[in-house]
């Protein structure tokens, strides 16, 4: 029987797979039913500091009152907002804590470095055992440099050390020049493990409404090639954990990333499509390959997914495809 | 004949008329408005004086010669408790200054407190004739009412409401605020027997404990309630309504109905690390201690903490309060911190404009994200965020962004936060029944202010969350009136409170 | 205005005070406490109730002489009044039979242990008592606690009476010799975070009354404030009562000296007066 016992930010998971942040962990009796079909552990629904912002401006507008009576009440609401947030937070993972036996992954998303590290604050009192800072934003404003966004988010990364002591990693996109650089500064920062990639609301045309939609909500099972490079390119070149997110939907997409170096791989769309039962049949698909190949834990996997990668990944750096490396003929 | 008859039928008195034709309209929007005579602010911000000090009867006959005693009166609109403002105006004009008075009792109980308080900016003011037409300063209605409750007071002759006959009707009034004290004096002026519980040892809840000497004098808010006790209204200090007695108490001694005015009394903290350090305090702490406990005197038992450097986080009254006591408490340097601009700020332009004055500085669109302490946990330091505004949201005001990189540090020792306050959970806790809002306010019907238990009506701060002393004063006339409906079973409203 | 109806010294600094009370003699609970206002200059300060009379409508409180406050109170006689008394206030005790009660009383703590003693012990529990104080003139109570304990255990500091030693000795005494279910912590802040890091060792709910400055009690303040499992909580309405092993005793401790200046320079000043 193969050992999928693995560790993730330091913590012990029962297995690599983790229920990303999302909708599925967003309440009690879903985080339940994922870890009844055996989930490693859940990574919570992001905590955005824009929500509250939305809902204080929504308060604002409709209790303000005439003659704006109810002002030195609403002006500092957004704060009240924040605090019953947290504490349902704290109620969800105390709930969790008591129902389930897996560690539990806060996230937060915020705007400012000022809310960072005051949310990562109020997530550690909580009871968070680890926080997933789901940092990227699309740099909008086209008068900002590559270092100014690089040292935002450093910044962001050094206060929320500053403040926590429970593990931290930092989910990011996989759209930047110079995406190891990146890591590899967030690894010297001390951060625990990064999270590749974030997947982003995408706006889309409805042609026949005239008007914005939301594009595609899903990934598809063909989105895991960048996890699975990155993951295989930095495995050997950082300290920190690697966690892969994105496309992971069926047990040999699983079991590819952690031959590429995964601690822990992140499933969400494969879990929306085909219910949370899926968690079983991906963990045991991970599990026949592993008989399959005589591994009979995480380590050995990792150690025989290196040896598919020789030299930090050569086949990995290719960027274009050329007759030596791809087999298509062109 | 309904109000608009009423105040016509008012305004077509002989003498209103008189008045009108003595001095052309031309003439009157020709005056310029008066100014309110203030202390020296070098000198008071370091004393607790009044810093109005009021218009002598001179200026209040000039100022109310500018009233145009308009047919379509705007200005009453504006006001909550909807004062008959053109009539206590021209009798202010005429010289019947005890007259104007009584006029001003009529809607509310409190006017020498609302004169003082009362945003009239955001009120009367705002729908003045002047500021709305003309777009010339509006007749300081404030400080006309101001004037005629304060003439009243020092004449002595202060005018008692008549009492109907007694109902022999126990009533329970939770709280002794502006709404409670509102409540109690239109339950008395109906002949019903009213016991105002207060969980304090002073009666007057935020007027009190809340609003400084120097801009409400406590002999101001007692002499009202000397006057309700002489209606027949009792007065319990403390006593927790839930915790000395029960509810289920209370009925038992004969209670017949409830009014809830318990106020907001559950400060608010912006939760960011470092807030518990000593030295940070809510504005309700800071200013309980002085204002209630008279912290500030030197025979005094109660301590305070004299800060050299204060920082007050908010822009509201409380704020402001809290700031220029800090001053008054010695502060070489009394900071607010406001994360939005001077215009976004909810406090009455005149504090801000007193304020600034006597010497604090602003620091506006900054906002604190973390205190540092020293190694005995004393805050020495806050962290702040610079903010700039950005585009209007769907209330219209800006929303203030922070500026990423701004942050410096700031010295202080001491950190007023005051942010705002949440309904006190008290009664809530001790009714069960009660249903409560999201925002834990009490859920009551619109029109009657009735609770979800019956025959418990509530109104102010704790349904309200955090309003104006003359709104929760008004909630106190609007629940008083319901309760006497449902009381006597009858639709009655015509006689009751209204013609007095 | 509440008059006092008896006094009683236990010590040179240790008084209790038998005060008119009625309503509050009647619809207190073990747990609760009150606020007083001795005269008109004086400061609002909690005290725990730790006992009444609802036949003669009466409270017990009990009171060291610390500060100004608890001095003047010691200085009242029998039929002088108090201005202002009100209460009951906080969240009363949780008492359930739950088997072997260790009850923890330091110092003047054990005059609000009392009512919680007597409380464990009328709802079937057995109750082992721990006082245990400086020297043996600041043992306060220990009848009261025999009456309503299965076993007493006497400690000073010095020896003086009873075990010598500190509280957490005698605790660990106990813990190793028998199995308790749960533990009752009241003391002065430093005495209740050391006792409860022995029963977070041997993993004994525990349950801590803290007594921080408070001016209202009704949850306006908010100077009450502690840190309990992360969270701000108010002691005045949140409390006085709170798990042990969640507080933040550290921070707990460096509020309450936050007018510890200011005290002493009131104490001074009231000293001097009376010279």
């Amino acid at each position: 029987m193969a050992d999928l016992k693995t560790k993730y930010l330091g913590l012990e998971l029962k297995n690599p797979l983790l229920v990303g942040s999302s909708g599925l962990t967003a309440s009690i009796d879903s985080i339940v039913k994922m870890v009844d079909y055996g989930a490693g552990g859940v990574v919570l629904k992001s905590l955005f500091e824009e929500e509250i912002i939305l809902e204080h401006e929504k308060n604002m507008k409709e209790k303000l009152g005439s003659q704006e009576s109810n002002l030195e009440f609403l002006d500092y609401f957004d704060y009240q907002l924040k605090e019953n947030t947290f504490k349902k937070q704290r109620e969800l993972i105390d709930e969790i804590k008591a129902k389930t036996d897996v560690p539990v992954i806060t996230s937060i998303n915020c705007y400012s470095v000022g809310e960072w590290f005051s949310y990562a604050k109020l997530l550690e009192d909580a009871g968070a055992d680890a926080l997933e800072l789901n940092l990227y934003r699309i740099p909008s404003k086209i008068n900002v440099t590559a270092e100014e966004i690089l040292r935002g988010y450093s910044e962001i990364v050094k206060r929320v050390k500053e403040h926590v002591q429970i593990p931290v990693s930092v989910k990011l996109s996989p759209y930047f020049t110079d995406l190891g650089n990146i890591v590899s500064q967030f690894d010297l920062l001390g951060v625990d493990g990064i999270v590749m990639f974030n997947r982003f609301y995408s706006p889309d045309i409805d042609l026949e409404n005239d008007r914005i939609a939301s594009g595609p909500i899903y990934s598809s099972p063909n989105d895991y090639t960048d996890s699975l490079r990155w993951i295989a390119m930095l495995k050997e070149q950082v300290t920190c954990d690697l966690s892969a997110s994105g496309g992971v939907h069926t047990p040999d997409t699983l079991f590819k990333m952690l031959l590429a170096g995964a601690d822990s791989v992140q499933v969400v769309s494969t879990i929306y499509k085909n219910g949370p039962g899926y968690i079983r049949d991906l963990l045991s698909g991970v599990e026949k390959w592993m008989e399959r190949k005589q591994l009979t834990n995480i380590e050995e996997v990792h150690r025989f997914g290196r040896k598919l990668v020789p030299n930090h990944g050569e086949v990995f750096e290719r960027a274009q495809f050329m007759k030596y490396f791809g087999q298509h003929e062109q | 004949m309904d109000k608009q008859d009423i105040l016509k039928q008012e305004r077509n008195a002989a003498w209103r008329k008189e008045l009108r034709d003595k001095i052309k309209n031309k003439e009157r929007t020709g005056f310029t408005r008066v100014e309110m005579p203030e202390a020296d602010p070098i000198e008071r911000s370091r004393s607790y004086v009044e810093v109005n000090s009021g218009l002598s009867a001179e200026e209040a006959v000039l100022e109310a010669r500018r009233c145009l005693d308009c047919a379509n009166p705007t200005c009453i609109t504006g006001c909550p408790v909807e004062i008959n403002i053109p009539k206590f105006i021209k009798n202010i004009e005429r010289g019947e200054f005890l007259e104007s008075a009584k006029v001003l009792k009529e809607t509310s109980a409190l006017p020498a407190v609302c004169g003082r308080v009362c945003p009239q900016e955001k009120q009367c003011e705002a729908s003045c004739f002047y500021t709305q037409k003309l777009k010339k300063p509006a007749v300081a209605i404030g400080y006309l009412e101001r004037f005629a409750a304060d003439y009243e007071r020092e004449s002595g002759n202060v005018s008692v409401p008549d009492v109907a006959e007694s109902k022999n009707k126990k009533i329970a009034c939770i709280g002794s605020g502006p709404a409670g004290l509102s409540f109690a004096g239109d339950m008395a002026k109906m002949g019903y027997d009213v016991t105002v519980f207060e969980a304090l040892h002073q009666i007057g809840g935020v007027l009190k404990y809340g609003i400084p000497e120097f801009r409400l004098p406590n002999d101001v808010v007692d002499v009202e309630i000397e006057n309700l006790k002489k209606m027949g209204v009792k007065f319990e200090t403390n006593f927790i309504v839930g915790k000395t007695a029960t509810f289920d108490d209370l009925k038992e001694e004969g209670f017949e109905a409830f009014f809830v005015g318990s106020g907001a009394g559950l400060p608010r903290f912006m939760g960011i690390p470092g807030e518990n350090l000593v030295g940070i305090l809510s504005s309700n702490e800071y200013l309980t201690r002085v204002n209630l406990m008279e912290a500030n005197k030197e025979e005094t038992d109660t301590p305070i903490l004299k800060g050299r450097r204060v920082a007050v986080i908010g822009g509201g009254n409380t704020a402001m309060d809290s700031v220029r006591t800090a001053l008054r408490l010695g502060a070489e340097k009394a900071m607010i911190i406001y994360r939005r601009s001077e215009e976004e700020m909810p406090a009455r332009v005149e504090e801000i404009k007193h304020a600034k004055e006597e010497g604090v500085e602003f620091m506006n669109l900054q906002n604190p994200i973390e205190y540092i302490g020293d190694a005995k946990g004393y805050v020495r330091q806050a962290r702040v965020q610079r903010m700039e505004l950005g585009e209007p949201d769907a209330s219209g005001r800006r929303r203030p962004v922070p500026v990423e990189g701004s942050e410096y540090l700031l010295d202080v020792d001491t950190v007023v936060v005051s942010v705002g306050v949440s309904p006190n959970p008290l009664i809530p806790q001790s009714v069960p029944d009660l249903k409560t809002t999201d925002w834990s306010t009490l859920v009551v019907e619109e029109d009657s202010l009735q609770t979800s238990v019956p025959l418990m009506f509530a109104g102010g701060d704790i349904v309200r969350g955090g309003a104006t002393v003359i709104l929760a004063m008004g909630d106190g006339r609007k629940a008083a009136k319901a309760m006497d409906e449902k009381l006597s079973g009858v639709a009655k409203s015509e006689v009751a409170a209204d013609n007095k | 205005m509440n008059k006092v109806v008896s006094k009683e010294f236990f010590s040179e600094n240790v008084v209790r005070l038998e005060i008119e009370a009625p309503r509050i003699a009647k619809a207190r609970r073990a747990g609760h406490f009150v606020i007083v206002r001795v005269d008109e200059k004086g400061e609002r300060i909690p005290l725990t109730i730790s006992g009444s009379d609802v036949a003669k409508g009466t409270i017990t409180l009990v009171i060291q002489r610390v500060g100004v406050t608890s001095r003047k109170l010691a200085e009242l006689e029998a039929g002088d009044t108090i201005s202002d008394l009100v209460g009951p206030l906080g969240q009363a005790t949780e008492v359930k039979k739950v088997g072997t009660i260790l009850a923890c009383g330091g110092g003047v703590g054990v005059a609000p242990l009392l009512p919680i003693v007597e409380a464990n012990k009328k709802a079937g529990n057995r109750v082992i008592s721990i006082i245990a104080a400086r020297s043996k003139d600041l043992i306060i109570l220990e009848e009261q606690i025999r009456e309503y304990s299965d076993e007493v255990i006497v400690m000073t500091d010095d020896g003086s009476y009873g075990a010598k030693g500190l509280i957490t000795e005698g605790m660990e005494k106990v813990i190793n010799r028998e199995k308790i279910d749960e533990a009752v912590i009241i003391g002065p802040a430093i005495m209740m975070k050391f006792a409860s890091e022995v029963t977070r060792k041997h993993e004994i709910p525990s349950i801590a009354s803290l007594n921080t400055i408070m001016v209202d009690g009704t949850g306006m303040c908010g100077a009450c404030r502690v840190t309990v499992d992360g969270k701000t909580k108010f002691v005045c309405v949140d409390g006085p009562e709170f798990d042990a092993h969640k507080v933040d005793f550290d921070e707990m401790l460096m509020r309450l000296g936050g007018y510890k200046d200011f005290e002493k320079d009131a104490n001074d000043r009231y000293l001097n007066q009376q010279k």
